[in-house]
């Protein structure tokens, strides 16, 4: 079932985000020609509109970035705990499956709206030598990490897909600490949407102070005169500077994953 | 077994009892109305067998199970609003319940949707309100359930169209299922009821079959209805 | 076959009394096969439940039988169907000089005024209106 719910929310969201990428690229398009000699020209119509398809490039980055977030935000509300949760909330799923599924399709969003901006930057970057050089450069990495010893290239390797991992997590959590405050939101009777916007804040409140208390019992407790005595290789240090962000944002997640579940499945009051 | 059981359920709003020590029971084969004026809980009570609502204290059986994914495998209801995504086709809304519900008979849908001379490729948005209420019921009708939960299913639609709904439900009727349908226009269904169950400020007021009504009071639900609403 | 409902009577009675006057009209021939009861309830938009009763109730009155699997069938018994149109007619002037009574007429008035208004009828036929 959670692969159907996947499906269908590809499908109700990518009419909204798949527009908005050909959007981002027709302007990148635009940005790229008056990037040619139009901007400067000596015909003030010329150059006032290639100024204009600039700007609207940078309008498109923005609006397909905040599209990707209120797209996240939206769907979760409007699908979920308004009209439309009259048909999701009475399906034969589980509310785990709910939340996987907008979870999943909004970190593919976030993901792909990255890639999209960093394509229409190259689009608009893009001359006759700008691939070659680009390749030659990427090709000057490959050589680089050739060059470097096991240790090194694996130690590379991994805190590339920390860092990628890091990036999904963060994502996830991000958009779980929304749903856990709509839904604790709606759980109430009256004022449904103020409710969450508060919910929102004190959720950060708690979670900044309970944050600062770890730091400070971690410090109580000797973690950090451990970690000065230890005194680990700079790589090391990285690794679990990483491992730790990484746990960090799962704990976060977690709690709010636990905190929706929770209210969408024992508090749940439609209006 | 019965297909809805309740005992003792009380759901609140606020202060306001939506719901009062309701118990009741519907059995499988039975086509019951749950009639009340406005605001009496009829659409609290669907909601609460659906899940949508959590009720306060007491017991609800929906199918043998608490209201969960069990149960709504084999509950088709009926919102008393437009739940389908406007963005949809009707075509688009034959997929989506093909793949959640197993029991969905896309070929019946399809046939009601003729009948009723709907566009399947025309966006709900599009439709006027009549015939995106007419597009949902037939998407609901169009399962093979156990138990119907219908709110309002004929409030806003036409006579004509009423008495094609009417007479999908009497068609659609399986002894194996139970039909509950909500609403106030008692007349008009009077006839293909086995039971009504009268509900007033959230407490069930009397529950009975429809000739048991006729036979003891000499007088149809509809007359009934008015004396014991009476303003 | 119109079906008609009032609001006094219970759904089956009314049921049970408008299947008979099918039978003894001939809308429903005698040997012949009756619809599905799904079908019956939802021509006469009725509960399938309430129209099952009225049938079991005139199968019990033996003006119509069921055959195991092949479904519910008229009596070929004439006599039968005959008595039962007898007692459906019997109900209806029952109910007639009810009302007559009701509006102070006599019996002789009755029976004059009957015969009144059948020759009229006849005159009628007569000069083919």
């Amino acid at each position: 079932m959670l692969r159907k719910l996947v499906k269908h929310e590809f499908r109700a969201t990518g009419r909204v985000m798949l527009p908005m990428y050909l959007i981002l690229l027709v302007t990148a398009v635009g940005a790229n020609i008056s990037g040619r000699g139009l901007i400067g020209s000596s015909y003030w119509i010329l150059d006032t509109l290639a100024v204009l398809v600039v700007m609207a490039f940078g309008f498109a980055i923005a609006g397909a970035c905040l599209l990707a977030f209120l797209l996240m935000i939206q769907r979760f509300y409007k699908n979920l705990l308004q009209d439309e949760g009259y048909l999701m909330m009475t399906l034969p799923v589980s509310i785990h499956q709910h939340i996987w599924a907008k979870l999943i399709v909004s970190t593919v969003w976030f993901i792909l709206t990255i890639l999209a901006i960093i394509i229409s930057a190259m689009v608009v970057a893009y001359d006759v030598g700008f691939l070659s050089e680009f390749f030659n450069e990427l090709l000057k990495l490959l050589h680089g990490f050739l060059k470097l010893n096991a240790g090194e290239a694996v130690n590379g390797v991994v805190v590339l897909i920390e860092g990628i991992a890091l990036i999904f997590l963060a994502m996830a959590a991000f958009s779980l600490q929304f749903y856990a405050a709509l839904a604790v939101g709606h759980s109430f009777a009256n004022h449904k949407l103020l409710t969450s916007v508060g919910c929102f804040f004190a959720i950060q409140f708690v979670m900044q102070f309970a944050t600062g208390a770890f730091f400070v019992s971690a410090d109580r407790f000797g973690f950090f005169r451990f970690m000065n005595r230890w005194s680990p290789t700079p790589i090391v240090a990285v690794h679990v500077g990483m491992l730790m962000l990484i746990a960090g944002t799962v704990i976060y997640g977690a709690i709010f994953y636990g905190i929706t579940t929770f209210f969408l499945k024992r508090r749940l009051n439609l209006e | 077994m019965p297909v809805l059981e309740c005992k003792e359920l009380c759901k609140v709003y606020g202060r306001i009892p939506a719901l009062d020590r309701v118990s009741l029971t519907v059995e499988p084969g039975r086509i019951v109305g749950l009639l009340g004026p406005n605001g009496s809980g009829k659409t609290t009570l669907i909601k609460v067998a659906n899940g949508l609502l959590t009720p306060e204290a007491g017991y609800i059986s929906v199918c043998g199970f608490a209201p969960g994914r069990e149960s709504r495998a084999q509950v088709s209801y009926l919102p008393e609003r437009t739940a389908i995504p406007t963005w949809m086709t009707a075509v688009q809304l034959l997929d989506f319940y093909g793949d959640f519900y197993a029991d969905f008979r896309r070929d019946a849908a399809i046939e009601m949707l003729e009948h009723l001379n709907i566009q399947p490729r025309q966006s709900i948005r599009q439709m006027s309100k009549g015939t995106r209420e007419k597009v949902q019921l037939i998407m609901v009708m169009s399962r093979a359930a156990r138990l119907y939960l219908l709110d309002e299913p004929i409030g806003g639609v036409d006579p004509a169209t009423r008495d094609y709904i009417l007479s999908t439900i009497i068609g659609n009727y399986n002894p194996d299922a139970a039909v509950i349908l909500s609403t106030h226009l008692i007349a008009d269904v009077e006839k293909v009821l086995d039971d009504v169950i009268f509900i007033n400020q959230g407490q069930v007021v009397l529950q009975s079959s429809v000739d048991e009504i006729r036979e003891e009071k000499g007088m149809s639900v509809d007359a009934l209805f008015r004396e014991v609403f009476k303003c | 076959m119109r079906w008609e409902f009032s609001n006094d009577a219970p759904i089956y009675t009314q049921l049970i009394q408008q299947i008979k006057v099918g039978i003894v009209a001939g809308v429903f021939p005698p040997g012949e096969r009756l619809p599905s009861v799904r079908d019956l309830a939802t021509e006469a938009g009725v509960n399938p439940n309430t129209m099952q009763r009225a049938l079991a109730e005139l199968e019990r009155d033996g003006l119509v039988y069921s055959q195991r699997t092949a479904g519910r069938f008229v009596t070929e018994d004439k006599e039968m169907i005959r008595r039962a149109k007898r007692s459906l007619a019997e109900r209806h002037i029952k109910t007639f000089l009810e009302a007559m009574l009701r509006l102070g007429f006599q019996r002789e008035e009755i029976i004059a005024l009957l015969r009144q208004e059948l020759e009229e009828e006849k005159e009628y036929a007569g000069t083919g209106m």
